[in-house]
């Protein structure tokens, strides 16, 4: 019979019933306070917070029921039974619709109120874990949601892209946005190095004040420190008037350093004191100011490489390179490719008033079949020549120019190369097999600004054949030796060795860097 | 029937004798102050006072099954200005009033005297 112990409160004006319930319940081992007023009541049940309530309607201050709606209000769960005698069971009724969970019918004995009242809080317990596996629920409902928006994500503060490792910079891009941390963005030319500056101020606090971005590369080196810092009146010739640096403009806000792999030594030491102090001297003065800025860098170079070449200052790359933000090469993101081109298609054909809206299938598998070299940049000034060269709905694989449409020269080589399967009819020869004349016609318009490795020697049947009797290797090893095959025969021209490749020349950089970690180059190469 | 027989016989059987002679004392306590009470309200004609004392009336003689002076005193609780005659209400409450007292006041020296039964 007896129920768990609970805190009962007795709320009850008359002196007798209140003592019987006290005992009664004391004797099924409740603790029991009793008050013999609404208004006592509520203070008691507010400082002391019972499980359950034993809830006389009748008191003297004022009425039950109201006692229940106020503690309601008070944001009590505890579990209130209604003590009533039998001419009052329509207020017990009332009660009940009130927020009580039962009532109990006086005069009443010691057996009935205790199956009353130990319902009465088995309900309430069933509900509290109802109210936390809800709760639980609506949590990990709200969890899934946010990784479901994420994973789903398409687009983020200017990208474009929903490939893995694009997600995985979204992520370090809002983890970092709030901070003042310092932000070292690499990556090959072309993956939106400023784009991720700008969205890193953008989302941060420091958006209401200037982003400032110096490109440290295109500036000539004997103006680059007037640039940073400004300059005063008379400071060189040609300081006609006091001139304000980029540092005092990104004042509050954010300093973007492109290239800063390009910046010279003497300037890297004034680099140096400016993100260690905040403050800085102009060219021609001699009054420090001090500023508070926001310091992101990108270069497309591996920054260690250029620290152990001595081209950049160690202590400069500990201070910048706080948190690094690895963009990668549209190669690596396969999906995005698509996604990417059929965004510019929309934002081009809306420039140019063109009427394309989609990518033929022949289309989309040359798009999604080449090395893209020059990134996401490369892509866009693709589709932008399309667009402009071309009329129609839908772009077709005709369309595509080169290099791009290589992949399709390849493949109508191999097909004439490699000797045809007899044919399940009598056919004449090579007729599946396309002509020249049916390869995609190379747009007359001028080749497009694009960085690109030569291209390659168009294959041979002897480059085509596959020897079974070859040994076989994993794929990363041969990786390995194909790159220092290729840098021997460059006596380590990288440049050249990534010509050959048809990869980026830091992706050679960063593989043989990688690979003098691990000890895996060979004694005396020559790098 | 001033008091519920068998309400006061399962009250003696469910608790230590000390225990029922304390709630039996506590509610002779009950009905003493209430009836003193719903006859200070008549007798000042205070109605409001007097349908609040009956109200806590009401509620001590159905904790102990008096059914009687329960619905006499419901009745109170109900009944317009014009209907009421508060020194009439008075002497009825008094008269239920003390004969559930005197039944209690047996029921007390029973159970000193080690009875149980009322």
């Amino acid at each position: 019979m007896n129920a768990a112990p609970a805190r009962i409160l007795v709320v009850e004006d008359l002196a007798a019933q209140a003592e019987l319930a006290r005992i009664f319940l004391t004797s099924l081992g409740h603790d029991v306070q009793i008050a013999a007023t609404a208004t006592a009541a509520f203070d008691i049940a507010r400082a002391w917070q019972p499980d359950g309530i034993l809830l006389d309607i009748e008191l003297p201050d004022y009425n039950g029921l109201e006692l229940l709606k106020n503690l309601r209000q008070a944001g009590s769960d505890a579990v209130v039974v209604v003590v009533t005698a039998t001419a009052s069971m329509e207020l017990a009724k009332q009660a009940i619709r009130g927020g009580a969970e039962d009532y109990v019918v006086k005069p009443y004995n010691r057996d009935r109120l205790g199956v009353t009242l130990r319902n009465a809080l088995d309900k309430r317990g069933l509900d509290r874990t109802r109210r936390t596996l809800e709760t639980a629920l609506v949590d990990t409902r709200s969890r899934l949601d946010a990784a479901e928006v994420k994973l789903s994500r398409k687009s983020y503060a200017g990208f474009i892209g929903a490939s893995p490792p694009m997600r995985a910079v979204y992520d370090i891009l809002q983890g970092v946005a709030a901070s003042k941390a310092s932000v070292f963005v690499t990556g090959e030319s072309g993956t939106g190095k400023e784009l991720a500056a700008e969205a890193l101020h953008k989302m941060s606090p420091r958006a209401p004040k200037q982003f400032v971005a110096l490109n440290c590369g295109a500036i000539p080196r004997d103006l680059l420190e007037s640039e940073v810092f400004g300059h005063v009146k008379g400071a060189f010739t040609g300081a006609t008037a006091d001139r304000m640096g980029a540092a005092k403009l990104a004042d509050g806000g954010t300093l973007f350093l492109d290239e800063i792999g390009e910046m010279p030594l003497e300037m890297q030491v004034k680099l140096l004191r400016f993100v260690q102090t905040g403050t800085f001297t102009p060219v021609g003065s001699s009054r420090p100011e001090k500023v508070d800025v926001r310091f992101v860098c990108a270069t497309n170079r591996d920054p260690m490489l250029e620290v152990e070449a001595g081209r950049f200052r160690e202590d400069l790359y500990y201070r910048l390179y706080v948190v690094p933000v690895e963009l990668p090469p549209l190669r690596a993101r396969d999906s995005d490719v698509l996604l990417l081109a059929q965004h510019f298609l929309a934002v081009f054909s809306a420039e140019e008033n063109k009427g394309f809206t989609a990518f033929a299938p022949d289309a989309e598998a040359l798009l999604h079949a080449y090395s893209w070299p020059g990134n996401v940049r490369q892509l866009q000034n693709v589709v932008r020549n399309i667009v402009v060269l071309h009329q129609g709905t839908t772009v077709t694989a005709a369309m595509i120019p080169p290099p791009v449409n290589r992949a399709l020269l390849h493949r109508a080589m191999v097909e004439r190369a490699t000797p045809q399967p007899a044919p399940p009819h009598p056919s004449p020869p090579n007729q599946s097999a396309p002509e020249p004349a049916a390869l995609p016609p190379e747009p007359e318009a001028a080749p497009l600004p694009i960085p690109s490795p030569p291209p390659p020697a168009p294959p041979t049947p002897d480059m085509l054949r596959v020897d079974p009797e070859a040994e076989i290797l994993p794929l990363a090893e041969m990786e390995r030796r194909m790159v220092l095959a290729a840098l021997l025969r460059t006596n380590a021209d990288i440049p050249r060795a990534a010509a050959l490749l048809q990869i980026n020349p830091s992706t050679v950089y960063r593989k043989v860097s990688q690979w003098r970690k691990e000890g895996s180059l060979p004694e005396g190469f020559p790098i | 029937m001033p008091i519920d027989p068998g309400f006061a016989a399962d009250l003696a059987r469910e608790l230590p004798a000390a225990d029922y002679l304390r709630v039996l004392d506590l509610f002779r306590i009950d009905l003493t102050r209430l009836t003193g009470e719903i006859e200070a309200a008549a007798h000042a004609g205070q109605l409001e006072t007097l349908r609040r004392a009956a109200h806590g009336m009401a509620g001590a003689a159905g904790a102990v099954g008096a059914g009687k002076l329960e619905a006499a005193t419901r009745i109170v609780m109900r009944q317009k200005d014009a209907d009421m005659d508060p020194a009439a209400i008075a002497r009825d409450i008094r008269g239920l009033a003390d004969h559930t007292l005197a039944n209690i006041d047996a029921a007390i020296a029973r159970a000193k005297a080690g009875g149980d039964a009322p």
